[in-house]
């Protein structure tokens, strides 16, 4: 097992994306507490002029409304509508800009609940 | 310290391969004495290893890494010029972490007071023997016929856009001055960001130390050299890498057309086609991975990367490259830089191998 484990970790270090920070697949979890959590995963794309993507793509996928960075402090400010009409609106921080686990943590407000999430980048 | 970095830096070409800026400190340097335990003569960087004894008594082993030992071997060095229990004097540079490491500066044997491991340098012939040429009157990029040989050593540290006013940088490409980003490339702002994140953090996260193939320019600068093998009966040109994870490209120079970017199956190395422009062999690549840094000092990239390359051979000595970057998701505009390489006469490629794994966590992966 250890083996495998660290077969899968240098797996995993050579598929590293070393391209626009955002762009990949991002999955984690938001919640208000430890134990209540909700997965989610993002998808997210630089076109090159600005950054867009899904969040749980399926058939409950929501399209998100915009994603705004700033790449001086690699803040991240994403807002969508989910088909119930709630909105949300989560920011956050990237952490480990230059490794292959880098992650995206900060507050999450969906409709009247607030709490935080965090992901990393698959 | 500046000129002692560049020395250093200068002694030791593998460098460019092997983070050495991420792993040790210039600003830390030790003195270390004792008897030699053990000698490992292995790519990429060979060892010797000493116990020293502190003023207490106490004996600590330390491993000090003395260079690439093909580049010690081109300096007619073997690992026999030491045994164990050889009494060594060390002048060392530390690691950054606490590791009992060091990269020597100078080895000295006590018995003798000779300096060991001292790389040589090796000045160019005064006559430049013409171009070589096929039949049919193109530069043959190899050999001449029934000779041996390959290309060596670029004459830059990183691509840089051509301007008037080259910054100042490192052989890893590591800039004296961060100010001097833009100076490097016409960067997007995200891109600038990344790019000094990775300049700011000394290359650590560099995919090449983890033996990641070097795609795109960075094919021509990664020490040991590349050779290619011209196959115009086929209408290809092989490029093999001498160094990095000795991997090989393919130019196919038969006519085809380059197939559309956004359908490719997206590789390092992308897919190439190229045509003779008089004596200028143009290639045009596009099809790479966002799983390489394509230059050395992290330039970053996207899918979007386009890449149109020069080769020309002036003489039997020299290439010269020159690339044209265009890539509008990371710059702002489609820019060029280049260098010249220099040719390798009767030697083939060195065998040297980048294996995952190595045992120097400081040289390979600490995330």
């Amino acid at each position: 097992m250890k083996r495998l484990l660290a077969m899968l970790a240098l797996t995993a270090a050579a598929f590293a994306q070393q391209g626009h920070p955002l762009t990949g697949t991002w999955t984690g979890d938001w919640g208000a507490s430890p134990t209540d959590r909700h997965q989610v995963t993002f998808v997210l794309n630089w076109d090159g002029k600005k950054v867009s993507g899904v969040m749980n793509p399926g058939p409950d996928s929501v399209t998100l409304s915009s994603v705004y960075v700033d790449v001086t402090s690699w803040t991240v400010r994403i807002e969508a509508d989910t088909k119930d009409h709630q909105h949300i609106a989560a920011e956050g921080h990237i952490e480990n800009l230059g490794s292959y686990h880098r992650t995206l943590n900060g507050s999450w407000h969906q409709g009247a609940a607030n709490g935080d999430f965090r992901l990393t980048r698959d | 310290m500046r000129t002692l970095l560049a020395l250093i830096l200068l002694s030791a070409p593998a460098f460019a391969q092997s983070g050495f800026s991420a792993t040790y400190d210039p600003g830390r340097t030790i003195k270390l004495s004792g008897p030699v335990t053990r000698i490992e003569w292995a790519n990429p960087h060979a060892f010797v290893y000493v116990n020293v004894r502190d003023t207490a008594g106490t004996i600590t082993n330390w491993a000090v890494e003395i260079g690439n030992p093909l580049d010690l071997e081109d300096s007619g060095w073997k690992s026999s010029a030491v045994h164990i229990g050889d009494i060594l004097n060390v002048d060392g540079i530390l690691t950054r972490d606490e590791t009992r490491q060091a990269f020597a500066k100078s080895v000295t044997l006590a018995r003798t007071g000779a300096k060991l491991f001292v790389m040589s340098n090796k000045s160019r012939p005064a006559i430049t023997p013409p171009t070589p040429r096929w039949p049919d009157g193109h530069p043959r990029l190899g050999p001449p016929p029934g000779k041996t040989g390959y290309w060596g050593n670029a004459t830059a540290a990183s691509l840089v856009e051509h301007s008037a006013v080259r910054p100042d940088m490192n052989d890893e490409g590591l800039l004296r001055n961060l100010a001097d980003a833009d100076r490097v490339a016409p960067f997007q702002p995200w891109a600038k960001s990344v790019y000094e994140y990775r300049q700011r953090t000394l290359l650590r996260d560099d995919p090449l130390t983890r033996c990641i193939p070097a795609g795109g320019p960075r094919q021509f600068q990664t020490p040991h050299g590349f050779q290619f093998v011209e196959q115009p009966q086929i209408g290809r040109i092989l490029v093999l890498s001498g160094g990095g994870d000795r991997n090989w490209r393919v130019i196919y120079t038969d006519g085809r057309p380059q197939g559309q970017a956004d359908e490719a199956v997206r590789t390092y190395y992308g897919t190439s086609t190229g045509h003779w422009e008089k004596d200028t062999l143009v290639v045009d690549v596009v099809g790479f991975n966002e799983k390489f840094w394509f230059a050395n000092g992290g330039l970053p990239h996207t899918e979007g990367l386009h890449l149109t390359e020069r080769f020309s051979r002036p003489d039997l000595n020299t290439l010269k490259y020159e690339v044209t970057v265009d890539d509008p998701q990371t710059y702002t505009r489609p820019w060029t830089g280049g260098w010249n390489v220099q040719w390798v006469p009767d030697k083939d490629i060195d065998e040297y191998f980048c294996e995952e794994g190595y045992h120097s966590k400081g040289l390979y992966g600490q995330n």
